[in-house]
């Protein structure tokens, strides 16, 4: 696993820019997070890639028009999923009602 | 005050637009309404996709971003081939569609359809406008980004009541981008590259079509004239280098010259100045070019590496790298290339005489693209055609062959070259397709007879959709599953039913040595006459296109002809 920073300018559609740079390779996102950060934006994915893809992501996430910045931090060998195995919608809710909300 | 749609034309104007391709529908109407008296020509294609690929051979031809203009839903989905092509192509075209009024927009409305979403990873840059004081900024923003850097294809979206609302307009916008942080970029290339040139036995040059849009085919010739090592071209970098220069080898890739896919293949250090290397160019990526250093001169980061790590990168533009670089050669001393030159040049590397059931049809193709002027254009569809358009083109024009190279769209030659043809009215624009491709888009016949556009198309008729039954000949055991058009139209009858001046030629007119004086003469008059014409050319159905590289294996194990 490995994490990557983006910082960008929140305009239109740059997010999903970035994100579809990894849907297109068909990469399991088990972990992102975009946060405003001072004047810009900041968006953090975890991803499992392998070292030719990652050059190629970095390529492709600089290519987009308001991409200001790429980062990779350290591989992650050990990455907890427990803390994202929690049901959504909260277990209160069941699956019965978000279905019957859902069809509303 | 102004329309917003009476704003978006003075922009457009004010971008230096002045002809526009489209097809109206609702959402887009308002546009439409303003367009008399605009300063902004409108061309009615008979489809969007026809309107799209015609503003294509537009900006192909001129250089300048093309407009393709479509109404919301069907009218903008009809876009999305042309947009994705021209991302492949590196094509500058603004695409304008409406949309739903604001109000309704996201509630699945009468032909809406999210075409921001849709075209989000075929665009360079896109918006969907929000309001009418938008509009001057956005307009302003899409033509930059549609021609900076890397050319490539930008989408606005315009809700029609921003369209029809009215504000005071107080003039165009100018974009000024803010700056990125610094790309990674080898700032002291020259250096590093005449040391890596004064180390190798076996240079060569790959050119692609990032030379001819940067504009530096000037540059790159003198360079290549002072280094004088083997030098050859993807199908886009077709005319980049003089045909006549003693170290050109021709077109490299799946159906390029046996010299230069050898000279490829035993390369110790490739100059790659624009091209993306494609897999068409590499054949398996596990064995190309398999002893070479690569050093690639390429203006978007984001096509380094795609196939192999290159040695040294050299970002920017290549107007302005391959003039640093020409700088220092002209000061530097190196080992002599002439025997690995002859080598690539010798007459075993030559290509054998050529023969089999293809040769009436290169035959004709020779005969035809020897009597175009020199400043002639050629469009092809994609398929058989195509690579034996390519491999017979010899002019020596920057914009004279313009082809849908990346993403292969068939049905986009006779609509760009209605484009081609409006931006080079005084030239003579050949379009040549396949009998598959051609009823893609068989409709803009319309469009040309009504524009009265001298377009010369030739379709070149095997009853096949023949690329992919060639394949099917060769690694499919013949099965030609869903190939067969043995039951195409009379293509004459149908150009005759636009009153389009339409007739056939036949392989045996090719056959002789000499051309009979009937055909010579049909030819002439054919390419000299003042308005549209459709020549049908009746091709063996089993002709295949030779040498190719087949799939997967290194482009060392080029197979020729039937044997």
């Amino acid at each position: 696993m490995q994490v990557f920073h983006i910082r960008y300018r929140n305009t239109q559609g740059t997010l999903m820019r970035i994100l579809s740079a990894v849907s297109r390779r068909g990469l399991d996102l088990p972990f992102v997070q975009a946060e405003p950060e001072e004047h810009t934006h900041k968006v953090t994915l975890l991803l499992e890639v392998s070292p030719k893809q990652v050059g190629q992501l970095f390529r492709d996430w600089r290519a987009v028009v308001d991409v200001m910045d790429v980062r990779a931090g350290a591989p992650i060998s050990n990455w907890d999923h427990s803390a994202w195995n929690t049901p959504h919608p909260p277990a209160s809710v069941g699956n019965d009602g978000a279905a019957r909300a859902a069809m509303a | 005050m102004l329309r917003g749609a009476d704003i978006v034309l003075r922009c457009l104007r004010a971008e230096g637009v002045d002809l526009v391709f489209g097809y109206p529908g609702g959402a887009i109407m308002p546009l439409y309404d303003a367009l008399d008296g605009s300063g902004v020509r409108h061309i009615l294609t008979r489809h969007e996709q026809g309107a799209v690929f015609a503003a294509e051979g537009y900006a192909r031809a001129t250089g300048k971003p093309g407009v393709a203009i479509a109404t919301s839903g069907p009218g903008a989905t009809n876009l999305v081939t042309g947009i994705a092509d021209a991302k492949m192509d590196s094509v500058p075209l603004v695409c304008i569609t409406g949309q739903v009024r604001s109000g309704l927009i996201g509630s699945d409305a009468f032909q809406e359809t999210d075409v921001f979403g849709m075209t989000l990873s075929l665009t360079k840059w896109n918006r969907l406008v929000r309001s009418i004081e938008e509009i001057p900024e956005a307009i302003a923003e899409a033509f930059y980004w549609a021609k900076s850097g890397r050319p490539g294809p930008v989408l606005l979206d315009f809700p029609v009541d921003f369209l029809k609302a009215q504000m005071e307009f107080k003039g165009p916008s100018i974009f000024k981008p803010q700056p990125q942080s610094a790309q990674a970029s080898e700032s002291t290339f020259e250096a590093t590259l005449i040391a890596l040139l004064q180390q190798a036995k076996k240079p060569v040059a790959l050119v692609g079509a990032g030379v001819k849009l940067a504009g530096a085919t000037d540059n790159l010739q003198e360079l290549l004239d002072t280094l004088q090592i083997p030098a050859f071209a993807t199908v886009h970098g077709l005319g980049a280098i003089k045909q006549e220069s003693p170290y050109y080898l021709g077109m490299v890739g799946m159906h390029g010259t046996r010299a230069a896919n050898m000279a490829l293949h035993d390369t110790d250090l490739l100059l790659v100045f624009g091209a993306r290397l494609d897999d068409r160019v590499t054949g398996d990526p596990a064995r190309f070019a398999p002893n070479a250093k690569i050093v690639h001169f390429e203006i978007d980061p984001s096509q380094l590496d795609r196939v192999r790590a290159c040695e040294l990168p050299v970002i920017g533009n290549l107007a302005e790298t391959i003039p640093a670089f020409l700088n220092e050669v002209q000061h530097a001393h190196f080992p002599s290339w002439r025997e690995w030159l002859d080598e690539t040049c010798s007459q075993d590397r030559a290509e054998p005489p050529l023969s089999g059931l293809a040769q009436p049809t290169r035959r004709f193709l020779d005969e035809l693209f020897h009597r175009l002027p020199a400043n002639s254009t050629i469009i092809t569809d994609v398929g058989q055609h195509q690579m034996w358009s390519a491999q017979r083109y010899r002019k020596n024009s920057e914009r004279g062959f313009i082809t849908s190279g990346g993403l292969g769209s068939m049905g986009f030659a006779l609509p760009a070259a209605v484009g081609v043809q409006l931006a080079k009215p005084t030239e003579t624009v050949l379009c040549v397709s396949g009998d598959g491709g051609f009823q893609m888009n068989i409709q803009e016949l319309a469009t040309l007879h009504r524009l009265v556009l001298p377009i010369k198309m030739v379709i070149i008729d095997n009853k096949y959709l023949g690329m992919v039954r060639q394949w099917q000949q060769l690694f499919y055991d013949r099965n030609y599953a869903e190939t067969d058009l043995s039951d195409n139209p009379d293509f004459v009858a149908i150009g005759q039913a636009y009153k389009i001046k339409s007739f056939a030629l036949y392989e045996d007119e090719f056959r002789p040595e000499h051309l009979s004086a009937e055909t010579d003469q049909r030819l002439k008059e054919f390419l000299a006459s003042p308005e549209p014409g459709l020549l049908v050319f009746e091709c063996h159905p089993e002709a295949n296109v030779y040498p190719m590289v087949p799939a997967g294996a290194a482009l060392s194990e080029m197979v020729f002809e039937e044997e």
